[in-house]
């Protein structure tokens, strides 16, 4: 993880505890998660039929899918209810000052 | 030589009553906590079967659970339109939504194609409709039929006829309570004097700080009866004070204890075994000293003052501040003391400002020897402001300790003696070949009391079989 190069994707003062935002790298969308332990960032279309978890909500450390309720934890990605059974991809944030940094595609934790 | 024994559940222990301190308090308590009430009503064993046995356990799903208020979260839970709550009771599962701004409805957590829990998970969640995982049915927030895949193939389903199932759901204090008996009474009928108590000390006015969800090595009932006397606090908790507490008895539903803090009365404990706290009583400091675990500004009283109302004074104080509340009018009584009233079958809500908990005791999944913990305490908001986002519960299994879980403090330690005395009461109940437990006629009339209600829930509803 020491080795990865990161980017500017968003900054900390657009993101409140609580709330999450997607950003796009390569084509993907990744949702940066702010909870009270730190910022994360797992992708965005749920494993279970591929809705978009930014229109769901975050809850604790979970990811609430909108479309049926399948919950992930976002500092693993791991599925925590059905129907979800795959885990959510994750990538490493790296948080300097304001700024939110994700490391570059293909450097996935 | 034999003294004429007094009528039963007529004698108390010695020394001042809760009465007496709440009389000499500096500052006043609102009436509620002036009110007794209390009855004889019996002293007849208990039996054990009623924490151990499969068959009692499963009458108690049919006719208890199926039919009584409880509540099921927060309205802080369901804080936007889509948010949900899955409460589970047993084999039973509701999802409790907020579906329209002021509106909170509650349904069944089943598909009504072919009975597929639509809501895996328990606690917080959130959509923007109910979609059934299994063939795609979806149904609006209210839980109306929206979609049905192959529709063509379900002329016997129409408009109606298989909308989410509604559960009875009403408010009060800031929670939200549910009944899966579609001819339930309503709520306020069952809260007896919870509401005009209550006035005096809003608990939707209060946010949750911290919940903590454990699972006890004990049925239910054996579970939440530890808390609702507090004559086992000299043995278990090697405390000075529960000898002179107050019990009441509201009505069918609702009970109450006043424990009283920062005083205790050392004839009280006249017949207990040693003199400890007896001879010598504790003195004034000692009890300070006592009550430094809640954070006080004094380490010794001043001359002329009890470590009751410095107690008092230093909190008001401490915790005014810390919270942004104004509680310089707010009672000793509520300052300090243990005020906890019990809803049946398994609510509590305490009503004190330093002891402020909600307790909520339910069997876990279906077990008959194991049950759920919930513990919230309740922190006061100051005036104006909204409830944040609740805390995630911290989760304990059987095994882990309360001291794993952050912002219990003081109550951790003694949550844990609770636990301890849990697991050798399920083994003890199973291996008793005495038929019954054996109650207080005063000190333990609360657990009584919940026996006799829930007779009249398994009785009850017989007629309907």
């Amino acid at each position: 993880m020491t080795n990865n190069r990161y980017e500017e994707v968003a900054q900390l003062s657009q993101l409140p505890v609580g709330k999450t935002l997607c950003v796009e790298r390569s084509g993907r969308e990744i949702l940066l998660c702010r909870t009270q332990e730190g910022v994360f960032a797992v992708d965005n279309l749920c494993t279970h039929a591929a809705a978009r978890l930014c229109e769901g909500r975050l809850k604790g450390q979970r990811i609430v899918c909108p479309l049926h309720g399948a919950a992930f934890d976002v500092r693993d990605g791991s599925a925590l209810t059905a129907p979800a059974v795959q885990a959510l991809g994750c990538y490493a944030v790296n948080v300097e000052g304001d700024s939110i940094q994700l490391a570059l595609p293909g450097e996935t934790l | 030589m034999n003294q004429q024994k007094p009528s039963p559940g007529l004698s108390r222990a010695r020394g001042p009553s809760v009465a007496d301190t709440l009389a000499a308090d500096r500052v006043a308590p609102p009436g509620p906590l002036l009110e007794e009430s209390y009855a004889f009503l019996g002293d007849a064993d208990i039996p054990c079967s009623r924490y151990t046995s499969r068959q009692f356990a499963d009458r108690e799903f049919d006719r208890l659970w199926s039919k009584c208020w409880q509540w099921a979260c927060r309205e802080e839970h369901l804080q936007e339109v889509g948010d949900n709550y899955v409460y589970d009771i047993g084999p039973y599962s509701v999802i409790v939504v907020r579906t329209a701004t002021q509106r909170i409805e509650a349904f069944v957590n089943s598909c009504t194609h072919r009975g597929t829990r639509l809501l895996g998970g328990e606690g917080c969640g959130y959509s923007r409709a109910f979609s059934c995982p299994f063939h795609g049915w979806s149904w609006s927030l209210d839980g109306q039929l929206r979609d049905l895949p192959g529709r063509w193939d379900f002329p016997h389903v129409d408009d109606t006829s298989h909308n989410l199932r509604q559960v009875q759901c009403e408010r009060w204090g800031g929670f939200v309570f549910i009944n899966l008996d579609p001819e339930a009474r309503p709520l306020g009928e069952y809260l007896e004097v919870l509401p005009e108590h209550f006035r005096h000390f809003p608990l939707d006015r209060r946010r949750i700080r911290t919940h903590v969800q454990k699972v006890l090595p004990a049925n239910w009932k054996a579970a939440q009866e530890a808390f609702m006397e507090a004559y086992h606090n000299f043995a278990t908790h090697d405390a000075p004070n529960g000898a002179n507490t107050q019990y009441d008895l509201f009505g069918k539903y609702v009970s109450r204890f006043i424990h009283n803090i920062g005083s205790y009365s050392a004839e009280s404990l006249h017949d207990y075994p040693g003199d400890k706290w007896r001879a010598p009583p504790l003195s004034e400091n000692q009890m300070l000293q006592m009550l430094s675990v809640f954070g006080l500004a004094h380490d010794e009283v001043p001359p002329g003052e009890s470590a009751r109302s410095i107690a008092a004074e230093d909190l008001r104080a401490r915790l005014g501040e810390a919270w942004g509340v104004d509680l310089s009018d707010v009672s000793d009584s509520l300052m300090l003391d243990s005020i906890e009233y019990h809803l049946f079958p398994n609510m509590f809500f305490f009503c004190g400002i330093t002891v402020p908990m909600v307790y909520r005791f339910r069997p876990n999944g279906e077990d008959v020897d194991s049950s759920l913990f919930d513990v919230l305490i309740l922190e006061p908001l100051p005036e104006g402001a909204a409830h944040p986002e609740p805390p995630e519960p911290v989760k304990l299994s059987v095994e882990q300790s309360y001291a794993e879980a952050e912002g219990l403090g003081w109550l951790g330690p003694v949550y844990d003696e609770d636990t301890g005395n849990l697991l050798l009461q399920q083994q003890g109940l199973k291996a008793s070949r005495k038929a019954g437990i054996t109650l207080g006629n005063y000190q333990e009339a609360r657990i009584r009391r919940v026996h006799l209600t829930l007779d009249e829930f398994l009785a009850e509803n017989k007629r309907d079989q």
